[in-house]
């Protein structure tokens, strides 16, 4: 059975609506990709899996913009970024 | 040739920073430009406050970047870049954007090309506060038009979430 571990993940604009700006979820222990994160961030909460189906997303993995397919591990620094507005 | 780019969380003095940025120009000509939060809406609803919301790193590296991306572009010799963040009350400056170059044309061009991408590209996220609640500002196509103008035979220009990727 695979292990999981919990994650946070921070959540900017209009995505911090449904749960605060950040939230916890579980991974598993051996990561994921960016794209199974957005997944699992879905399905924690009805709210954010809405707004999720409606908006374009990146991720920030440890402090850099980060693809579709990259990994995140248990420990990383994540955040996801809704599009920006600019200033 | 030197920039300098800051995020402020509280309110900053325009003038001042244009008397700090004159003063170590030695420059033919220096533009500056500063913008302030509106009291109305696009559609002339009140809005009692802007909070602009940034990230830890890349709001400051995409202003960065964008400052770079001028400096690269334009005949300029300086820059400075201030922006707010947090929450801003109508009337108070938002950002200042100043160029230096040995003539005025550059130094023009600079300010109004670091305006156009800041005001679309740099990583903010933007709420206005009014008596009937709160909205989260989208990009809008006037923002994308401004952007447009300068995307002509180099569109590689650097700066903006796209550009602090691995």
């Amino acid at each position: 059975m695979a292990e999981f571990r919990p994650l946070d993940v921070e959540l900017f604009g209009k995505l911090a609506d449904p749960c605060g700006a950040a939230i916890t979820i579980s991974i598993p222990a051996a990561g994921c990709t960016a794209s199974e994160l957005r997944a699992l961030v879905a399905a924690h909460d009805a709210g954010l899996g809405s707004l999720l189906t409606t908006t374009t997303v990146r991720f920030c993995i440890n402090g850099r913009v980060a693809a579709e397919s990259a990994r995140v591990a248990p420990g990383d620094d994540v955040a996801l970024l809704p599009p920006v507005s600019g200033g | 040739m030197s920039h300098e780019v800051t995020l402020s969380a509280s309110p900053f003095d325009p003038v001042e920073a244009q008397r700090l940025f004159l003063a170590a120009a030695d420059a033919g000509a220096v533009i500056s430009f500063t913008g302030l939060a509106r009291p109305t809406t696009r559609d002339g609803h009140p809005v009692t406050a802007l909070v602009l919301e940034s990230h830890r790193s890349l709001t400051l590296q995409s202003m960065d970047g964008i400052a770079a991306a001028a400096h690269a572009r334009f005949a300029i010799t300086a820059s400075r870049v201030i922006h707010r963040e947090g929450r801003i009350l109508p009337g108070e400056p938002i950002v200042f954007v100043a160029a230096a170059a040995a003539h005025r044309r550059a130094a023009f061009e600079a300010a109004d090309y670091m305006m156009d991408r800041l005001k679309s590209e740099a990583v903010f996220w933007k709420r206005e506060e009014g008596p009937d609640g709160a909205r989260w500002i989208e990009p809008t196509a006037d923002d994308a038009a401004d952007l447009a103008r300068w995307h002509d035979a180099d569109s590689t220009d650097a700066g903006g979430i796209d550009h602090v990727r691995d």
